[in-house]
């Protein structure tokens, strides 16, 4: 299988940070389609850190980590977020004044999206995870965590990522709706040939997924 | 478009805040509105006054320079009268020479000259009647042929014979009224010769009009205009003639054609003691006429008024020079009516001043309170900054759409603003024209306290009353007009009456809606500046840590 994403020889240590002091150093994984890997490890183990670095909002670490062969140092991180890679949040991050599928929408129209009908596409979507179309006009703080996090999903779907990259999407939810939710992310590793890359906490989610990466702190 | 879709959605859905924001924008276009309204109104109202009453500037005698020449050569009066006779009067050439300027928009001259005319009576109040009483003896003779004793047998005084002779003597007095001017002198009429219709600013700027006939547009020919006050003193009409007399030379006359009446519509006469304007006995003629006259008699000396238009202000100087350099006699000098000009748009101008200060202000005041709004507001709005720059959204396009929001916002203030700004325009704008009215009125009154005028006012005022009350039928705003001795202010201790522009007629129009367009988008630029600013140097991944 061909790898999509390879982390090669990747350090991170904070601005204020003794010289020494790495979050990570000289990470290197390989990312490919179709697969769903957990990356677990203790609290301050770097693993948000990773996520970070992966999905392009945090420029400046050593090492290289390269997306299709791409350098991410060397191209549009911007353009790479809205066409990509989409990013699953364990708070969801959705703009509180739009509807469900206003947030898609904005998510479409970001990405340039060239769909007629994207009220439609964000209700497809939307019924892929989970939710019905009463759900989709309704604002987001008016639905349940687990609805939440099926948006946060459907917007990551909205531009059609090879790469969906989630943060502790189910430390929110309750057992059940956890499980409906990596339900989710095995289809569309397994079914759309997607990349998931999870970090998480949960035993749960690590024996869900394919592969699992543990972070351990000031360890390569 | 998705960016403006989006700015509008936020608006709707942020109401609280944008109201807030609104709120703040309608106070400041609506203050800027009234300033901006009152500004323009005043400076349309300096320019139209200024173009009506142009920067002009003529040359007067310089009766400093003169008094002191006289002086420093110690002379008898008698020499410094002489000496001031000897002077040489400008002459139409050298106004010729000196009009010839850089510094000039354009220039004229008026001939001036006084004359007599005959069977016309001047206007003026100090007529006095004067009853003559003339005594006729008339001696009547009569011869009697004797018929009878028909006088009682008595004999006829120093008569004998066949026949009687009877004088009897008649007087008859004959009281003749005559109607005259006691201070009535050769010259009583000014003629005024005008070279074309440019040159008639008087009647260009509606100091004078036309009530019957027309003034000639043959500058040669012997034709006059002349007040209705004359016309009616002595019962002259469009084609009637009047005969000028030289009045050096009273047999040299000449006739004009009478081609129109004109009214004077400014208060001139500048003193209250007076029923006719200062023009009623000007003849308004062309300077061929006048030359003719001149012609005949070089005694005659005519008063050659030059008027130069001035560019502007700096002009002023420049002409002076100018004209000093091209040879005027040190007993002259240029006098322009800046200072005139200045005191009669004075009170709009403290206005406008005060408009602009205020406007200022406002900007300030209204700019800081927008930037400081608007950082908070990005401060509120970081999660959202953060969650738009996560899912790839430019920082440039987050800036373009947190401006469009505050332009939208800020567009609606701006129509309501303008719109209380364009009802209360007026009212604010006279309230602070009365003001500084009442100001400089103060001032006035204060100067005739000074001069203890301010008694005969009042005296003037109560016997005004007095008549007024015997007038019933006249308004309340009648009796108040007649009551004020405006007057008594009029140009008087060298400084111009203040009743010139009484009010501003504040528009928000086209032109303050364009200015005020720009202040909003300037007011957002800045206060969407902070933004911009913040939204650039914040990175996502901090703001969504913070959050969770």
């Amino acid at each position: 299988m061909e790898n999509i994403l390879k982390v090669s020889n990747v350090s991170y240590r904070y601005k204020d940070a003794n010289k020494d002091d790495y979050v990570l150093k000289n990470i290197n994984y390989n990312f490919q389609k179709g697969k769903v890997y957990a990356i677990k490890g203790k609290s301050g183990s770097g693993k948000t850190t990773l996520l970070s670095l992966i999905s392009g909002l945090e420029k400046k670490y050593e090492g290289e980590i390269f997306y299709k062969d791409k350098n991410l140092k060397k191209i549009d991180l911007d353009n790479y977020r809205n066409h990509d890679i989409g990013i699953v949040f364990q708070s969801y991050n959705l703009l509180p004044h739009l509807t469900a599928s206003e947030n898609i929408i904005l998510s479409m129209d970001i990405s340039k999206i060239k769909e007629k009908n994207k009220k439609e596409l964000a209700i497809k979507l939307m019924e892929k995870v989970g939710l019905n179309k009463n759900q989709s006009s309704r604002r987001v703080l008016k639905l349940s965590g687990g609805e939440q996090q099926r948006v946060a999903i459907a917007r990551s779907l909205s531009y059609n990522p090879e790469i969906i990259i989630a943060d502790e999407p189910t430390g929110n939810l309750d057992k059940e709706t956890e499980t409906e939710i990596l339900n989710i992310f095995n289809d569309l590793a397994h079914k759309d040939d997607k990349c998931i890359i999870i970090v998480t906490h949960s035993q749960n989610v690590c024996d869900r997924s394919d592969y699992v990466y543990e972070l351990k702190k000031n360890e390569t | 478009m998705y960016i403006l879709k989006n700015a509008i959605t936020s608006i709707k859905r942020n109401k609280g805040r944008n109201i807030l924001i609104g709120i703040i924008i309608i106070v400041i276009s609506a203050a800027s509105a009234i300033t901006l309204a009152i500004r323009e109104s005043a400076t349309k109202i300096v320019t139209a006054y200024e173009n009506k009453n142009p920067l002009t500037a003529t040359i007067g005698m310089n009766r400093e320079n003169l008094m002191k020449n006289l002086r420093d050569g110690n002379k008898s009066q008698e020499e410094m009268i002489n000496a001031f006779n000897e002077i040489e009067s400008i002459t139409e050439d050298q106004i010729k020479e000196y009009g010839h300027s850089s510094n000039l928009k354009s220039y004229y001259y008026t001939y001036e000259l006084s004359v007599d005319a005959k069977d016309i009576k001047e206007a003026t109040d100090s007529l006095v009647k004067e009853t003559t009483t003339t005594k006729t003896e008339t001696t009547t003779t009569t011869r009697k042929t004797p018929s009878g004793n028909s006088n009682g047998g008595r004999m006829p005084p120093g008569g004998f014979g066949g026949s009687t002779s009877t004088t009897r003597r008649k007087t008859t007095t004959t009281k003749t009224e005559k109607i005259f001017n006691e201070k009535a002198q050769d010259g009583a009429f000014t003629l005024i010769g005008y070279n074309s219709y440019e040159d008639m600013k008087d009647f260009i700027n509606g100091n004078y009009q036309i009530t019957s006939g027309e003034v000639s547009s043959d500058f040669t020919s012997n034709t006059c205009v002349i007040s209705e006050e004359l016309a009616t003193l002595n019962n002259l009409s469009v084609g009637s003639t009047i005969t000028i007399i030289d009045p050096k030379t009273t047999s040299n006359t000449y006739t004009l054609e009478i081609t129109g009446i004109y009214k004077e519509n400014t208060d001139s006469s500048q003193n209250m003691s007076t029923m006719f304007t200062s023009s009623a006995n000007n003849i308004i003629t062309n300077t061929t006429f006048i030359k003719t006259i001149l012609e005949k008699n070089s005694n005659i000396k005519p008063t050659i008024t030059p008027t130069f238009i001035l560019n502007d202000k700096d002009s002023i100087e420049n002409f002076t020079n100018e004209v000093n350099e091209k040879g005027l006699s040190e007993y002259y000098k240029i006098t322009t009516n800046l200072q005139d000009i200045e005191s009669a748009t004075e009170s709009v101008n403290n206005v406008k001043t005060f408009a602009t200060t205020f406007l200022i202000i406002t900007l300030i005041i209204g700019g800081v309170v927008l930037i400081v709004i608007n950082m908070i507001n990005i401060r509120e709005r970081k999660y959202e900054i953060g969650v738009l720059r996560t899912i790839g959204m430019k920082k440039s396009k987050v800036s373009i759409q947190f401006m469009l929001e505050l332009l939208i916002v800020t567009l609606f203030g701006l129509l309501i603003g303008a719109g209380i700004g364009s009802i209360t325009s007026v009212p604010i704008a006279n309230s602070l024209m009365a003001n500084e009215i009442e100001t400089a009125n103060s001032k006035y009154d204060n100067i005739e306290k000074n001069f203890g005028l301010n008694n005969r006012k009042e005296n003037q005022t109560t016997t005004e009353e007095k008549q007024n009350t015997e007038e019933s039928n006249k308004t309340v705003e009648e009796e108040k007009e007649t009551k004020e001795p405006v007057n008594m202010k009029d140009y008087q201790f060298g400084i111009a009456k203040v009743n010139e522009i009484e009010s501003i007629d504040a528009i928000v129009d086209f032109n303050v809606l364009i200015k005020l367009l720009g202040i909003g988008i300037i007011l957002t630029l800045i206060s969407s500046l902070a933004s911009m600013i913040a939204i650039a140097r914040f990175s996502p991944l901090t703001i969504l840590k913070e959050r969770s």
